[in-house]
């Protein structure tokens, strides 16, 4: 029997899910747990946007979405523009992009969700422009869909191979795949996430796999309101940083504790992205919700290493 | 409202009089009550017990104390006093908090940690010359004592002095960074101990020091004295009157004297610093078609391409952190090729790929009656 793939039509949509807005464990390469609060917004020196603001959770799109109850409605008629947003690689989020005068479309006047017009980005598309010639790798993304349907996690355990559900110790079932190479977390109320992908498109793929597997066992399963959630990304600058240094001169962003950790962990404020900064030069970045944050927090970061390094 | 003694009509504080001390709730009084023993136990000053029990007051009033764990309540007034401590450069590690609480290091890192973002605390950087001498106040071999040899007992200004400049050699030659610090303290102050009266102590080992020093011995402290003593051999290689000798890692510690006081010419003949921009330059230059050794990998070209004959000849090396210098074996793989970077995450999914991964009834049954649900 052939399951309609309706998967493949759901676009992606900015909800808020509760559950998952809490921080999940980051796969870094060190394991480090840690939160994505941030003390108020300081004067960081950049050359790009004035506004120094946080980007609240709930952005104008997610605005849009909490009008209409049922996702499946909005996702058809956001579809013809959303889908061509999903190729961009690097820039996705318009409403990230830093010019304050830009005007959004305001739904809740027209009553009707207009699609969404991409805009042209700024910043370069490629991502190593003057400055460091060094383009941070993504290493994990963390994202989540909603099934929309009760799970029985005894029975998938049951009849799924790569399956593995141990009740006393977690509340969810461990589901792999080979390709792309990740693994999900599929809880009983329906919600999954899905975790180790390369690439948000790869994660996504993932994702619809995971939720076909769960199909194919019998589930109702639909995809909704699939979100990246969360990004890592890595990379080398190639010279050593004197960390004792770099917490001194940054302190309100830095934290150094070599009794704890190795690695320095500086809180950016724009984006709000939080970097491990090692000695050996190499840089673990994480907290983006969408590639573009993670190398604009590496451009940030790559001139105060440099600078840093000559002074010493 | 005024005290019994009636001679004497004195004004009384309206929060002494009233009983608005008794309001303040069991736990915050605990607390505070447990914050102040733990200060009188690591005799510090009073001041300090002021300001630990204000930041103890207003982090459990800050909501995400207000209601965790009694375990993390605990915590949380050691991790007042260490805060304390820190920013009066007051060289208190976070191991010695921990064994005084009884308490799990992860642990107290995370509300150690929550504690410097809820209260935008900015806790300076443990000063390493200031545990030098905390730490070794608590060694054993300034006085002489029946288990302690004579030659081994040692004046306490000469070592805390010789270990001071030990860890700043350490710390120039990146071998502090990232490190715990109190280890590096540990082997330093071997190293310094044994160069002070080499004759008498070069046949003393690391572990047989500390037990009649009465200090720990914490694991890493014998990779950073091998470190150390690498650091020494390649000092030593430069100066003029040693080079005759042929130096090991017993050896080069009756010249640690000498390697110490003249440690910044040796620093800059045995290390090439690679701060230089024409290194780089030439460095990124050549830099493709040039393999990298097994060790230091492109760090090493960016610092040394012209240093190629010292190295030969003195075995000079660049000046990195030793993960630079003995690179593990990288797991990662390699970057995403071309067709990963192609996928769109909207491709047609095959029945037969996701059937690959559900069971065939025979294997339920078999896999029922192994796991008897």
């Amino acid at each position: 029997s052939e399951f309609k793939d309706d998967l493949s039509a759901s676009p992606q949509l900015f909800t808020p899910m509760s559950p998952y807005d809490v921080d999940l464990p980051i796969q870094t390469t060190e394991d480090v747990l840690f939160g994505s609060q941030f003390n108020q917004p300081k004067e960081l020196p950049t050359d790009f946007s004035v506004d120094l603001s946080f980007l609240p959770d709930i952005t104008q799109d997610n605005k849009e979405q909490n009008l209409s109850e049922d996702g499946d409605e909005m996702q058809k008629e956001l579809d013809g523009s959303i889908s061509r947003n999903e190729d961009s690689s690097i820039f996705m989020d318009e409403s990230s992009l830093s010019y304050p005068d830009a005007t959004q479309p305001s739904p809740e006047a027209s009553g009707v969700c207009p699609p969404l017009t991409p805009m042209t980005p700024m910043t370069p598309v490629t991502p190593a422009s003057e400055s460091s010639g060094i383009v941070p790798q993504l290493q994990n993304i963390v994202s989540t869909v909603n099934l929309a349907c009760k799970l029985d996690l005894k029975n998938i355990a049951l009849h799924a191979r790569n399956a593995e559900y141990n009740p006393k110790r977690f509340a969810a079932v461990i589901m792999r795949i080979r390709e792309p190479r990740t693994t999900a977390l599929i809880f009983s109320s329906g919600k999954m996430v899905c975790t180790g992908a390369k690439s948000e498109e790869q994660s996504r793929l993932a994702a619809r796999k995971y939720a076909r597997v769960v199909q194919k066992l019998g589930f109702p399963a639909k995809f909704l309101d699939f979100k990246i959630q969360n990004m890592v990304g890595s990379c080398d600058v190639r010279f050593p940083i004197r960390l004792e240094g770099l917490v001194l001169t940054h302190q309100q962003f830095s934290s150094y504790e070599p009794e704890l950790f190795p690695g320095l962990i500086y809180r950016m404020v724009k984006p709000r992205i939080v970097l491990l900064i090692f000695v050996s030069g190499k840089v673990v970045l994480t907290g983006a919700k969408e590639r573009s944050e993670i190398y604009e927090a590496f451009e940030n970061i790559y001139p105060i290493l440099k600078g840093f390094k000559k002074a010493s | 409202t005024t005290w019994p003694n009636t001679d004497c009509f004195s004004e009384v504080a309206y929060s002494q009089s009233t009983g608005q001390k008794e309001q303040l709730s069991r736990c915050l009084q605990r607390g505070i009550r447990r914050v102040q023993d733990l200060c009188k136990v690591l005799q510090l000053p009073t001041v300090f017990e002021e300001t630990a029990v204000s930041y103890f007051q207003r982090a459990l009033q800050h909501p995400s104390f207000h209601l965790v764990s009694l375990e993390k309540k605990e915590l949380l007034g050691g991790c007042c006093v260490f805060v304390t401590c820190r920013q009066h450069n007051w060289p208190l590690t976070m191991g010695t908090i921990c064994s005084l609480l009884y308490a799990k290091q992860e642990l107290f890192a995370s509300v150690y940690l929550s504690l410097q973002k809820e209260l935008g605390l900015s806790v300076p950087a443990l000063s390493l010359g200031d545990l030098v001498k905390t730490h070794l106040n608590s060694f054993r071999l300034f006085q002489h004592a029946a288990d302690v040899p004579a030659p081994f007992v040692e004046d306490k200004e000469k070592m805390v002095a010789r270990t001071m400049q030990i860890v700043e050699l350490a710390s120039e030659t990146w071998l502090v960074t990232g490190r715990h610090p109190v280890p590096i303290v540990t082997a330093a102050a071997f190293l310094s101990w044994q160069s002070l009266q080499p004759a008498a102590r070069l046949t003393c080992t690391f572990t047989r020091f500390c037990k009649l020093a009465g200090v720990d011995l914490p694991p890493p402290a014998h990779l950073r004295l091998k470190e150390l003593l690498e650091i020494f051999l390649r000092m030593a290689s430069q100066l003029a009157w040693l080079r005759v000798f042929n130096m090991d890692k017993k050896t080069v510690v009756k010249h640690i004297g000498d390697l110490l006081q003249h440690r910044i010419f040796l620093l800059k003949n045995a290390f090439c610093l690679e701060d230089e921009e024409e290194h780089r330059a030439v460095a990124l230059g050549e830099g493709s078609p040039r393999s990298p050794p097994a060790a230091g990998g492109t760090a090493q070209e960016e610092g040394c391409p012209s240093e190629g004959k010292r190295q030969r000849e003195g075995g000079a090396r660049p000046l990195l952190p030793p993960c630079l210098i003995n690179p593990r074996k990288r797991l990662r793989t390699a970057a995403p090729s071309t067709s990963d970077s192609a996928i769109t995450g909207n491709e047609p999914i095959s029945d037969s790929e996701i059937e690959q991964y559900l069971r065939g009834p025979e294997e339920i049954r078999a896999f029922r009656k192994a796991k008897a649900w």
